[in-house]
């Protein structure tokens, strides 16, 4: 139900056209960067999977993260641009699930996105690749890992925007952390897991003992974040 | 002249300086505190204080200053949308085009005033460097400056092109969306034989010349001009043109 | 002598049609009252005339001069408050009348002038978003009188207003033709205002002009329609209703 009422509340403004316009950009990415120079990939060992990662991931991970960002700041502009959340706050229902229903969207909406990324992903590696093509099995579980891995970005981030009634506020707070996000995600395996420089890890690239290591962290910080977020309004209420 | 100052009164209170202030800061206190990376690059013949100084503006040129742009933009047409301020301007015996103008010019007195913090940062940054590597990672001023002012002179025709999509996008996030997701492929546009028509990629263009001169094999030591002058003045022209013409038309339908 | 005119002035969205065919007459130095229940099409009309929508038939001269000889020629000569006060929120009420001033090129005294009018003078260094509705009612009230402009075109003034803010409002208009010099157009949905205040009335439901005249006329024209005269409000009431009834007997047939 809160599901589909966030969605109703998206329409017409410009939600949909922005994750699937990123979604196709990020998506482009590979192709772009294949079809321009293949040679300098098809020339090097190994599988089709990993080279694809290595050359591309970065910049389709920065495009989705900032998706997030911008689908979060939209989602909650939305609510207090005419004072939405004031009318839905007399209604008798949970504010944290006005959150949950929030980030459900979101997830939604980035599934989508790594979809569109995957299948890119995967037709470079039959059409650049033929003879050492990955399975389909890696792809699946690759994706799958980013997708937790960009859990706690998304929450953190529809937390911030939460805190702010000037989305211009949230939307500078989360395009600076984007960019300290890809600063910091080649450093130690800690400092790498925080919201915005997770989602640059890879599965191949990661140790099979550490895998596991990071699903939990990234779980628990996303519990971490919604807990904020509930602890948030509560004292808002208290306090306003 | 008037026009300016008008626009200049109406981003009073509106905290955009922290949007300039704050990535700044960002950028030099990390890489201050990480300078002991500087001296492992010997071998492609770059001193330990021009690396430090590349790799900070790097981060500007390419992500922040573009990003802070970005943001600026989409102030700039929110504080006018918020509540029908616009509404009343365009009420008023006020030319749409001059107003226009007016707001590109504010724009780029933001940006200058971003530059400035930058390099006020540098040198707090180099300083704090100097001071925790026992090295003096101080460069001098007009180096500085120079390498600052070409920055700034490549993000003109971005900026151009940032503003036209303000004008002709109404919804804030897509306009913003859409001009963010154009930043983030500027390295890869960079590496092919289109850079000179994308021009996101100038501001970073322009330092990784430098950066070729100073280190080896990294990357071209000359600038291409030409087809560089032409294309960016001609986006430039073109994108400040449309906007002109475009706005305030959404609104006076 | 009409100082604003209109020639089967027509405005539609799609199929909807927000005024139609309508031909005014504004006497200078008159008050008119523009009257018409919600959605009759009196907003449409006086953005037409600040050239905030164009009309989409039919034409308007204001001061003997059109739309096409450019819409600043026109701006120049009315104040104006449109549908909700439109004000930028992170200023102050004096930094917004300032902004109109420095558009105008009007001396800084008309800024104490208006806020002095328009009783905001102990308010003028508060931010605008911090006001009551009645305060920035006032507000988009001085914007328009700033500079004594020769027309003044008001969607609703006292909207929004306390009675005792009314009437110090209903007050200030009603003196000023004689004050100034100039010609006054305001709209309101209720009759005993504008019977309160206006010289001439003009009637209007859904697009269409119903009577046009003085109140005088209105009067008369009442008594001979048979409407109840000695009672206006319900003259207009049955006017409205009559000109329903009418409308939707057409809409089945």
């Amino acid at each position: 139900m809160i599901l589909s009422l966030e969605l109703k509340k998206l329409r017409r403004t410009g939600y949909l056209p922005i994750f699937l316009g990123g979604s196709i950009l990020a998506s482009a990415v590979p192709l772009v960067n294949m079809t321009v120079r293949s040679e300098s990939f098809t020339s090097l060992p190994g599988d089709s999977f990993p080279i694809l990662m290595d050359a591309n991931w970065g910049m389709m991970a920065q495009l989705t993260i900032l998706l997030v960002v911008c689908g979060c700041c939209l989602m909650y502009h939305t609510e207090y641009a005419d004072k939405g959340d004031l009318k839905m706050n007399t209604l008798p229902i949970r504010q944290f699930s006005l959150f949950c229903g929030k980030f459900g969207v979101t997830l939604l909406a980035v599934v989508l996105s790594l979809l569109l990324q995957s299948a890119s992903l995967a037709f470079s590696s039959i059409h650049w690749f033929a003879d050492r093509s990955a399975g389909l099995k890696e792809l699946v579980h690759s994706m799958g890992y980013e997708l937790i891995l960009l859990l706690p970005t998304l929450t953190l981030m529809l937390f911030a925007a939460s805190l702010c009634q000037s989305m211009w506020i949230s939307l500078g707070a989360g395009v600076i952390l984007t960019f300290l996000g890809s600063m910091i995600h080649e450093g130690r395996l800690m400092l790498s897991l925080l919201p915005f420089a997770a989602p640059y890890r890879m599965l191949h690239a990661v140790s099979p003992e550490d895998v596991n290591t990071c699903l939990i962290i990234c779980g628990a910080q996303t519990l971490l974040f919604a807990a904020m977020e509930m602890i948030y309004l509560d004292t808002r209420r208290k306090f306003a | 002249m008037n026009e300016f100052k008008i626009e200049l009164i109406k981003i009073r209170r509106s905290h955009i300086f922290w949007i300039l202030l704050i990535p700044a800061a960002m950028m030099w206190i990390p890489s201050a505190l990480n300078a002991d990376v500087n001296f492992r690059m010997n071998d492609i013949g770059i001193s330990p204080e021009h690396n430090f100084f590349i790799q900070g503006f790097m981060g500007m040129a390419w992500f922040m200053i573009p990003a802070a742009l970005i943001i600026c933009t989409v102030l700039l047409n929110q504080t006018e949308r918020t509540n029908k301020g616009f509404l009343k301007m365009l009420s008023l015996p006020v030319s749409t085009g001059r107003l226009c103008l007016a707001k590109f010019l504010v724009m780029l007195l933001l940006m200058t005033v971003q530059m400035l913090f930058t390099i006020v940062f540098y040198y707090a940054g180099a300083l704090l460097a100097s001071r925790l590597e026992d090295y003096d990672f101080v460069l001098e001023l007009p180096y500085v400056i120079h390498g600052a002012a070409m920055i700034y002179l490549a993000i003109i025709p971005m900026a151009s092109i940032f503003w036209m999509l303000a004008v002709l996008i109404q919804t804030p996030i897509f306009s913003a969306g859409i001009c963010l997701a154009s930043i983030v492929p500027s390295v890869l546009m960079l590496n092919t034989k289109l850079w000179a028509y994308y021009p996101m990629d100038y501001p970073f263009y322009m330092l990784m010349t430098e950066y070729g001169k100073l280190a080896e094999g990294v990357f071209t030591t000359e600038i291409k001009w030409i087809p560089m002058i032409p294309v960016s003045l001609a986006v430039t022209v073109l994108c400040l043109g449309i906007s002109c013409l475009r706005f305030g038309k959404t609104e006076t339908r | 002598m009409n100082i604003i005119e209109t020639k089967q002035l027509t405005k539609s969205y799609g199929n909807f049609t927000a005024v139609s065919d309508m031909n005014l007459h504004i006497p200078k130095g008159h008050i008119y009252g523009f009257l018409g229940p919600n959605g009759a099409g009196k907003s449409t009309t006086m953005k037409m005339f600040l050239g905030l929508t164009s009309p989409t038939f039919g034409y308007f001269t204001i001061d003997g001069k059109t739309l096409s000889s450019g819409r600043i020629p026109i701006l120049k000569k009315i104040g104006s408050l449109i549908e909700a006060p439109a004000f930028y929120g992170n200023l102050t009420g004096e930094e917004n009348l300032d902004i109109i001033r420095r558009i105008l090129r009007l001396p800084k005294s008309s800024i104490g002038e208006a806020l002095e009018l328009t009783g905001l003078m102990e308010h003028r260094k508060r931010q605008v978003k911090k006001y009551s509705l009645g305060m920035k009612q006032r507000l988009g009230l001085a914007g328009a009188l700033i500079g004594r402009p020769p027309i003044l075109i008001l969607d609703e003034p006292t909207n929004g207003l306390d009675p005792v803010g009314i009437h110090e409002i209903r007050t200030l208009i009603r003196s000023l033709p004689e004050q100034y010099d100039c010609t006054v157009l305001v709209s309101s949905h209720l009759l005993s205002e504008i019977e309160l205040l206006a010289d001439d009335v003009g009637i209007l439901n859904h697009g269409h002009l119903l009577f046009e005249g003085t109140m005088e006329a209105l009067r008369d024209y009442a008594f001979h329609a048979g409407y109840p005269a000695d009672n206006l409000e319900e003259t207009f009431l049955a006017m409205i209703q009559t000109d329903n009834a009418a409308r939707k007997r057409g809409g089945f047939q």
